[in-house]
């Protein structure tokens, strides 16, 4: 291969790359620019450093591997503003998601925060718990207290609904 | 007494916005002679124009100061505007309040309405001495040259003999064609070039307006504008262009081999040649640097001679000058490509496997050296990764400092073509700095390239290496990314930009053009007057003006034909009366001014005075281009310099230093 990536020593794969070019049901992943407007607008960059314009250009130039087994194709919180703004529609939140779908055929590791989130979302269908607030004056709030009404959850209506939908 | 009325501007805030306008107007009420003071937001709008030819005719006056921006501005447009009144247009006098003073002290506004005011009463005094002055007419020549049969050259030749005047194109290579004929795909259509430029060559060699001299150059200008003479020297072919049918048995049996100038130097052809496979005209031409009988001055070899059916080969032919005369010009001598060699971290001269875009062009072009065949030049095999450079040349301070503009549309055509013609498997990548696709339709070409899978690395190698086999190989680091890229390339192209000619300083001698500090040929201004040179009647076009495109070339070269038939359409023009004028009573025939006219304007004449020989200087009218040497060389103070006498020049100094309380009077 005549491309090497010196700081990991990673070569190009040219396979893995067409793999997710194929999941994505298009090219237009190639037609990225470096605008970077997906990174400067990127939700997940200011807590969690995900550089999407970054991961378009390593699929691009086929380092696919590292990706897929790193951590940081799982910080994405799929706000969909990349796919909004990019002016060339290479959207790198489905890149993102075609590294995830390589990284669980491949049995990489998950990061545990992730799972985490995935369980309560199955358990409770929030990606947060109803949770009750402390205030700094030491005073407790939550729905009951404030007045508002119960929030109304099947678990298992909910559950039935998201496997039907997963099905699909 | 004359009556002076003061115009100030503001010119929007460009002027106001630093200048305090009222205070400059209080004062210039009180200047002598002064009539009437007004202001105006923009003086040279309609509005502003009225006003002044109004009170021309309502307070009679009689000399117009107008303070506003540079006279290279809009001093031809208030002289039509007094002249619509009535006024001489040369009693105008223009005071420069906004490049002189607002634009250059804009940190400082009081220091500078206390110049505006000396600048104003300076050009009040000078004002009183103006002298009405009428511009002459002469006829000219409706014939024009045209230098250079590149693209642009052939373009304005084309123009210009289809608008009926006659032209005569001079190339200095043995075909027309220029850069573009090297060319193997234009972008961003990729259309093929010999395809749209081979029918425009016919066309120049068989316009019945056009004479075509090619393998010539020109060697002497003479005159002024609309009445040119020129001498061109046609250099010996040793073949008779007449008789030449083009067959090209003598190249099949010339034994000398020269590297080919149109292949870059990539393949060989004999030391008898015709240019290119679409050489316009298609004739022979002897390379007196290699025949062995030009070279060895005897009757050796001969063969040329031998097969020759048509008895074209000359030998003994010698160069010919030819002169004509001509109304206007139009130079159009474009470009050369940047030497990569002088960068020897890119291995361009050490290593085959580094190639040039221009030999790129020859490498992809089906009648190049390689038929077509994208092959690696040190060992003909098919490359696996080809890697493009750009900016080579260009963009930098050591060598370049302008952008090339062509060579990031080239190098995406170049890639491009190369997937298309070496298939998918390959890889492609492009090395920038800044991707520049600006022109219609280029944006679009750079996504076509890559939709071709053309992959772009944000970042430009420092050295390239290469192993014995031809094996290239660098590191990059790439912005995108940031990480470092190791590339092991079997091929690397390097986009060269475009660099003025290395003859462009005698060219620009010759022509008594300027250039710019980029190197290229000055227009007179770089948004309003793009086409023209300082030199009136001379017009340039295409790359000699700056790096330019192929659309852009075109463009430029038409449009310059247009003013070229705008000068000479009516079969007359008028000069400007800015002209030095010798007062015969003083001038003592010393002779001195005649060699300081740099313009061979002055002419001695001898007249017979009561008895006695007289000799003295007289200016060629047409001829004086109005520089004032002769005006300060003159020892009896004999030659004025009309429109810039001595004496309004000293008004000016004189009041240039009272005490802005002091009334400026001469």
């Amino acid at each position: 291969m005549s491309l090497t990536d010196l700081m990991s020593m990673a070569k190009p794969n040219i396979e893995a790359r067409e793999k997710i070019l194929l999941k994505l049901g298009g090219r237009e992943l190639v037609n990225c620019f470096q605008c970077l407007r997906c990174t400067s607008g990127c939700t997940a960059l200011k807590l969690l450093e995900l550089k999407p314009h970054e991961i378009v250009k390593l699929v691009n130039l086929g380092f696919v591997d590292e990706l897929a087994s790193s951590d940081i194709v799982w910080t994405c919180v799929t706000c969909l503003k990349c796919v909004q703004r990019c002016p060339q529609k290479a959207s790198p939140y489905h890149v993102i998601m075609a590294l995830r779908n390589l990284a669980v055929e491949r049995e990489a590791k998950v990061p545990e925060g992730y799972l985490k989130a995935v369980s309560q979302i199955l358990e409770s269908g929030l990606a947060e718990a109803v949770q009750d607030v402390v205030t700094r004056k030491m005073e407790t709030f939550n729905r009951e207290s404030l007045k508002l009404p119960k929030v109304a959850f099947s678990k298992e209506s909910f559950q039935a609904a998201f496997m039907k939908i997963m099905g699909e | 007494m004359p009556r002076i009325g003061v115009y100030v501007c503001h010119c929007g805030l460009n002027i106001a916005g630093v200048v305090n306008v009222e205070k400059v107007i209080e004062y210039a009420k009180n200047l002598p002679d002064v009539v009437i003071v007004k202001h105006y937001t923009y003086m040279c709008s309609e509005p502003g124009q009225h006003m002044i030819r109004k009170d021309i005719k309502s307070h009679k006056l009689d000399r117009i100061v107008i303070a506003t921006c540079s006279p290279r501005m809009h001093e031809e447009t208030f002289r039509r505007a007094v002249a619509g009144a009535g006024l001489n247009p040369y009693l105008v006098e223009i005071v420069n309040l906004r490049e002189h003073v607002s634009w250059a002290h804009g940190d400082e506004p009081e220091k500078a309405t206390e110049k505006a005011k000396a600048l104003v009463r300076m050009g009040v005094a000078r004002a009183k001495l103006l002298e009405p002055l009428e511009k002459h007419k002469v006829s000219v020549e409706k014939n024009v040259l045209v230098v250079g049969g590149g693209i642009a050259g052939m373009q304005a030749s084309l123009d210009l003999a289809n608008a009926g005047f006659k032209v005569y194109l001079v190339e200095k290579a043995p075909s027309i064609g220029g850069r573009m004929a090297q060319l193997d795909k234009t972008f961003p259509t990729l259309d093929c070039s010999a395809c749209i430029l081979t029918p425009k060559m016919v066309d120049v060699a068989e316009h019945p307006n056009i004479e075509l001299l090619t393998n010539s150059e020109v060697t002497e200008v003479k005159g002024f504008v609309g009445n040119y003479e020129v001498s061109i020297v046609k250099k010996p072919r040793y073949v008779d262009e007449k008789k030449c049918v083009g067959c090209e048995l003598c190249t099949k049996v010339c034994p000398v081999k020269v590297p080919d100038e149109f292949n870059e130097g990539l393949s060989q052809t004999r030391a008898i040649s015709i240019y290119s496979a679409y050489a316009v005209p298609k004739v022979a031409i002897i390379n007196p640097k290699h025949c062995l009988r030009l070279k060895y001055n005897k009757d050796v070899c001969g063969k040329c001679l031998e097969v020759c059916e048509a008895k074209a080969i000359d030998f003994k032919q010698q160069p010919e000058t030819v002169q004509f005369k001509v109304g206007a010009i139009v130079l159009a001598v474009g470009s050369e490509v940047f030497d990569a060699a002088k960068m020897p971290e890119f291995g361009y001269g050490s290593y085959k496997n580094v190639v040039s875009n221009i030999e790129f062009e020859r490498i992809v072009n089906a009648s190049g050296p390689t038929e077509g065949k994208i092959l690696c030049p040190q060992n003909g095999k098919s490359p696996k990764t080809v890697v493009f450079v750009q900016c080579i040349g260009s963009r930098d301070k050591r060598f370049h400092e302008y952008c090339c503009r062509v060579g990031c549309m080239a190098s995406l055509k170049q890639a491009i073509l190369t997937r298309e013609k070496l298939g998918k498997d390959v890889n492609i990548y492009i090395c920038f700095n800044d991707m520049r696709a600006f022109g219609k339709g280029y944006d679009e070409f750079y996504r076509r390239a890559r939709d071709l899978d053309i992959n772009f690395v944000a970042g430009l190698p420092s050295d390239i290496r290469s192993d014995v086999n031809g094996l290239l190989h660098f590191d990059v680091y790439d912005k995108a990314t940031n990480k470092l890229l190791e590339m092991r390339p079997d091929l690397v192209i390097l986009a060269n930009g475009l660099v003025p000619n290395s003859d462009l300083g005698e060219i620009s001698a010759l022509f008594h053009v300027s250039r710019s500090a980029d190197g290229f040929l000055l227009e007179m201004h770089p948004k309003l007057r793009p086409l023209e040179s300082a030199m009136a009647g001379v017009f340039l076009a295409g790359a000699c003006q700056g790096p330019k495109d192929i659309p852009d070339t075109v463009a430029q070269a038409s449009g310059a034909a247009a003013k070229v038939v705008d000068l000479l359409v009516s079969g007359e023009i008028e000069l400007e009366p800015l002209k030095a004028v010798v007062d015969k009573d003083l001038c003592s025939g010393c002779r001195i001014c005649e060699p300081v006219c740099p313009f061979a304007a002055i002419e001695m004449k001898s007249e017979n005075v009561e008895g006695a020989e007289k000799l003295s200087a007289e200016v060629v009218e047409v001829m004086c281009q109005g520089c004032g040497l002769c005006v300060s060389a003159c020892p009896t103070n004999a030659i004025k310099m009309q429109h810039y006498t001595d004496q309004q020049v000293m008004a000016q100094v004189r009041t240039a230093y009272l005490e802005s309380g002091e009334k400026g009077g001469s």
